[in-house]
């Protein structure tokens, strides 16, 4: 089973947009829930989300960490940092 | 309801009630500290640091109820011998492999849960305060739990082996220790305190069933109090390791302590 990259956002009150602030490595979407949750844990969030990079779907570039469906290149870059 | 309105032998056993729910989530706090660096993976051991202090925190709100019947809690912290801790048996050792720490999280975490679930709902004002923080914060726990369980039940035999071969003795030791069926428990249950202890098994029963089916195995939960079992301290016989309490007690920051 391959872990799969999940972006991380998330608000600290409901007046704010949702903030992109990370991500995680994760097996499916119930652990990348608690990986989240517990990983960026520094603030007391109103709402957290995640979604699984390669569902992101790119508008302008193909060449950035968010262009797997359109690169067909799954998970983070190499030598990325977190 | 206060501690003060029930009867001598009620609060006594409160008490025990309340010591023990505290010194198993110390000791599984403990437990799962054991596996901050030993963790499959970055993310997974981030969550058990997180929850190890999760358990240390809930263990400081339930000590502190024991100020409501005349006991320091400090004293209570820092001061006990292994022989008076009152954890379950299962914690009295590290987990000794990841299979082990996600039957911990699933088995005992779980089991403490649902004792403090029926505790919350009870008459003790107190814990109906303090306990709903604590089970919104456990919900995160039995996810990864759950999550991890699905996740070795779905791998190789060698997996699906240790995981049962962990699950088996502590489902039976943290229903024995966390959701007795005493004749303490029947006291407690008839003040309204807690839960019947059957109605509790049986609940537990219905809530491991999903998560434990890929192992094969149904949970035996109706296990009989064994022989050395010693009512004062809801467990038997036995100890939790020494360097255990150790680090529990803060032995060695003792001269720092600022409270």
């Amino acid at each position: 089973m391959e872990e799969a990259v999940y972006d991380v956002f998330a608000r600290k009150r409901r007046s704010e947009p949702l903030r992109h602030i990370g991500y995680v490595d994760a097996i499916d979407d119930a652990l990348a829930r608690v990986y989240a949750w517990k990983t960026y844990d520094e603030e007391n969030w109103f709402e957290m989300c995640v979604v699984r990079r390669s569902h992101i779907i790119p508008v302008n570039r193909i060449d950035g960490p968010y262009a797997a469906r359109a690169t067909g290149r799954l998970g983070r870059r190499p030598g990325a940092g977190r | 309801m206060s501690a003060g309105t029930f009867s001598p032998e009620v609060r006594e056993a409160l008490q025990r009630l309340i010591l023990s729910l505290a010194d198993t989530k110390r000791m599984l706090g403990i437990r799962y500290s054991d596996w901050l660096l030993g963790a499959p993976s970055i993310e997974s051991g981030i969550a058990t640091a997180s929850m190890s202090q999760d358990e240390w925190g809930h263990a400081r709100l339930l000590y502190a109820m024991l100020k409501d019947f005349g006991v320091d809690p400090v004293e209570i912290e820092h001061s006990r011998p292994p022989g008076a801790y009152c954890s379950a048996a299962c914690l009295d050792e590290p987990f000794a492999d990841w299979a082990a720490v996600v039957a911990g999280i699933v088995v005992v975490d779980g089991t403490l849960s649902l004792a403090l679930e029926g505790f919350a709902s009870g008459a003790y004002d107190a814990a109906r305060r303090r306990i709903p923080k604590m089970l919104a914060e456990e919900a995160f726990h039995r996810d990864f739990g759950h999550a991890w369980i699905r996740r070795i039940s779905a791998g190789t035999d060698e997996g699906r082996e240790r995981l049962a071969a962990a699950v088996e003795p502590m489902l039976a030791d943290a229903i024995t220790c966390l959701l007795p069926d005493d004749e303490e428990a029947g006291l407690l249950a008839g003040a309204g305190l807690t839960a019947p202890a059957r109605a509790a098994r049986t609940r537990l029963a219905r809530r491991l069933a999903e998560p434990l089916s890929g192992l094969g195995t149904a949970p035996a939960t109706d296990p009989p109090l064994p022989a050395d079992w010693i009512s004062s301290r809801r467990r038997p016989a036995g100890e939790p390791a020494g360097d255990a309490v150790e680090r529990a007690r803060g032995d060695r920051n003792r001269a720092l302590f600022v409270e």
